[in-house]
């Protein structure tokens, strides 16, 4: 005889590809660890797909980077997939004629907020923009820290937004957390004014403070300095240089360490907090909140009741 | 006579001269005719930026082809025109060295002015007297070239104050750079960002400092960031665990709830602020129970795995009766089985005493029968 197809009407075809066993709960703080999956339910254009995959690295470590969705896979069966495997959230990106629009929900029943994106940048072209762009090996390997700015406590929308965001990435402990760990931010701008939100994602950098340019650059890179037109190497230590642009930073930007981190940064001494932008720009509007996952009634939304 | 000795080897030193001195003439003649036969192009480096052409769009490749085309047309035109100077090899190197002098010369002037300077500077500053004479000299070269810096140390501080010029202007508009690729930027940026990089020019020149940090202070009020966890501050809603009501309570708590949404008078203003609570309890990864639907079926879903769980507890118990039931009744059965053989066994031993050889058998009675 030969070989029958399985003619079962079920479709779950939804492969996410993890290799390793995450773990659900933070050891450190004994919460749940939020997992995500990014995707997208119909066929998008080339710009959108790497702004898709842009977000994903965004959310990495704690999401499904492979993951593949098919034509014929819907919402009820991520979400069948969701449970077993510790998914909280579903960031859905979705292109209509008239709008791009990104759906953050979270998973069994929660609220979806629907964002319309007005303008974006892609991560390579951000990268391109940039005369030293920057990617250390372990960049990803660690989750992003969220700051939110301008979003107040009086309007319900906004802080329904606030709370969701602050609930996608997982907390810290701050008596436990290693300052190498925080290696990547995510920063959210509301403009009251023109009610968008801009979306940043930068990669965070420390620099010490109050020692000179060549001496730093000499301890990071190891590479002998040219003391051909020197005299004597105190010359070369106590030389005043010209500083850079950005070296006369204000106080503001500088932090006091509490241990250390790398070889150049030492515990107890001032450092400067230097952010240089990775990742996708986005400039987005909170247009709706549906009270269920895609469905459910609509409690806010900005064009009006319809 | 040391006169006449002496004029007589003055010209024979003049004669010399004047031998050694065509000599050298001639040489330089024979040196610069070979260079008037090298091209000018090859002895004279030409020191124009050169396009390079890979790098270019086609558009732009075409442009420069033409162009090319049209110096070569008119070079070939000026070579061969006798009215237009034919600049040789020669001369072009004769202006290049000329030149090369001129700047030399202006340089080793423009030092020994700054040294000059300096000098009279610092001792002005020892509060030594200056002859008058030059000062006026001075006065003219300092209008002349304003932003000359007499020390070291004036020019730091001239060029930390300007680093913080432009800080004040900085306020997050991204500043014009020469190599940087707009592909994906949509127009409206594109103009947003000119505007905003005219006021920076404006700001810088007006050196407002003040303002970048009022936009940083504002700003910082109203930041808010992840969760941090401190030990003593708990989440909210992570308190509640303890009191977890029964589903049934839920169910109850939840039909309350519908029954308030649908009262006529205040069902809207309940509805929403339920809502909104909901979604916001949710967000932060609180449970919420609200539907009565949803209530039911697990309630009726937990009713069924209770009754499963009991016929599975019920089938084992009986199971267990019935097998050690079993179990006694065949160790009953064994015991009797082992006595009744242990009996077969004596019996058979006592047989096998009266089986010994010549043996008629038991005695069975008297032969006749009655007896005494």
């Amino acid at each position: 005889m030969g070989r029958f197809k399985n003619n079962k009407k079920s479709r779950v075809i939804v492969k996410p590809i993890s290799k390793k066993n995450q773990e659900d709960v933070s050891h450190v703080t004994g919460d749940k660890i939020p997992k995500s999956f990014v995707f997208s339910r119909m066929k998008l254009p080339g710009s959108v797909k790497q702004l898709q995959m842009d977000l994903r690295k965004l959310m990495l470590p704690y999401t499904a980077l492979s993951l593949k969705e098919k034509k014929r896979n819907t919402l009820r069966d991520f979400l069948n997939v969701s449970g077993p495997m510790g998914v909280t959230h579903f960031l859905m990106l979705s292109k209509t004629a008239s709008a791009l629009n990104l759906r953050v929900a979270r998973t069994p029943q929660g609220p979806t907020l629907t964002f319309k994106i007005h303008q974006y940048s892609l991560a390579s072209d951000i990268a391109q923009s940039q005369l030293r762009p920057r990617c250390p090996p372990d960049l990803f390997k660690t989750p992003p820290l969220i700051v939110l700015s301008g979003f107040g406590s009086q309007e319900l929308h906004l802080k329904l937004a606030t709370i969701m965001f602050q609930n996608i990435f997982p907390s810290i402990d701050i008596n436990t957390v290693k300052l190498s760990t925080c290696q990547r931010l995510v920063l959210l701008h509301y403009n009251k004014d023109t009610k968008l939100i801009d979306f940043r994602h930068y990669s965070i950098r420390l620099q010490p403070v109050g020692v000179s340019r060549r001496i730093r650059k000499f301890v990071q890179n190891h590479q002998v300095p040219d003391l051909r037109n020197l005299q004597d190497v105190s010359d070369f230590v106590t030389k005043a240089g010209y500083g850079s642009e950005s070296e006369g930073d204000e106080e503001a930007a500088t932090v006091t360490l509490s241990s250390d981190l790398g070889r150049v940064n030492k515990g107890a001494t001032k450092s400067a907090v230097k952010l240089q932008e990775i990742g996708p720009r986005m400039t987005m509007q909170l247009v709706k909140v549906e009270e269920g996952l895609c469905t459910g009634g609509i409690i806010f939304s900005e064009y009006g009741k319809c | 006579m040391t006169n006449t000795r002496g004029t007589d080897m003055a010209k024979k030193k003049d004669n010399l001269d004047c031998e050694s001195d065509f000599k050298t003439h001639e040489h330089a003649e024979f040196f610069d005719k070979i260079i008037e036969l090298i091209p000018a192009r090859f002895y004279v480096p030409d020191e124009t930026e050169r396009k390079w052409f890979p790098g270019l769009s086609k558009a732009q490749k075409a442009k420069a082809k033409r162009k090319t085309n049209e110096n070569l047309k008119k070079a070939r035109r000026d070579r061969l025109d006798p009215d237009k100077s034919a600049l040789t090899t020669l001369d072009l190197l004769k202006r290049k060295i000329e030149d090369e002098k001129r700047i030399s010369l202006k340089q080793k002037l423009k030092k020994e002015k700054a040294d000059l300077r300096r000098q009279r500077y610092e001792m002005k500053k020892a509060g030594i007297e200056l002859p008058d004479d030059d000062s006026e000299e001075e006065r003219d070269n300092n209008e002349q070239k304003d932003d000359k810096s007499v020390t070291y140390e004036e020019l730091r501080l001239r060029l930390h104050r300007k680093i913080d010029e432009l800080k004040g202007g900085r306020g997050g508009s991204d500043r014009p750079r020469s190599h940087e690729k707009r592909k994906k930027i949509l127009p409206n940026k594109r103009k947003r960002d000119t505007v905003s990089e005219e006021k920076t020019v404006e700001d810088n020149k007006s050196a407002d400092k003040g303002k970048g940090k009022l936009d940083v202070e504002e700003a910082a009020k109203d930041l808010t960031f992840g969760y941090v966890k401190i030990d003593d501050d708990e989440e909210h809603g992570k308190e509640k665990k303890k009191r977890r009501l029964s589903k049934a309570k839920e169910l109850e708590r939840a039909m309350k709830l519908e029954a308030a949404k649908k009262d006529p008078e205040k069902g809207d203003v309940i509805a929403k602020k339920h809502s909104w609570k909901a979604a916001t309890s949710r967000a932060a990864g609180i449970k919420v129970h609200d539907d009565p639907k949803l209530l039911k079926q697990s309630i009726h879903k937990e009713k069924k795995r209770h009754e499963k769980n009991a016929e599975k507890w019920k089938e084992r118990v009986e199971g267990q009766q019935k097998f050690k039931v079993e179990k006694q009744q065949k160790r009953s059965g064994n015991i009797a089985d082992r006595i009744e053989q242990n009996k077969m066994r004596k019996i058979a031993k006592r047989e096998k005493k009266l089986l010994r050889p010549g043996f008629e058998g038991r005695k069975e009675g008297f032969i006749n029968e009655g007896g005494n």
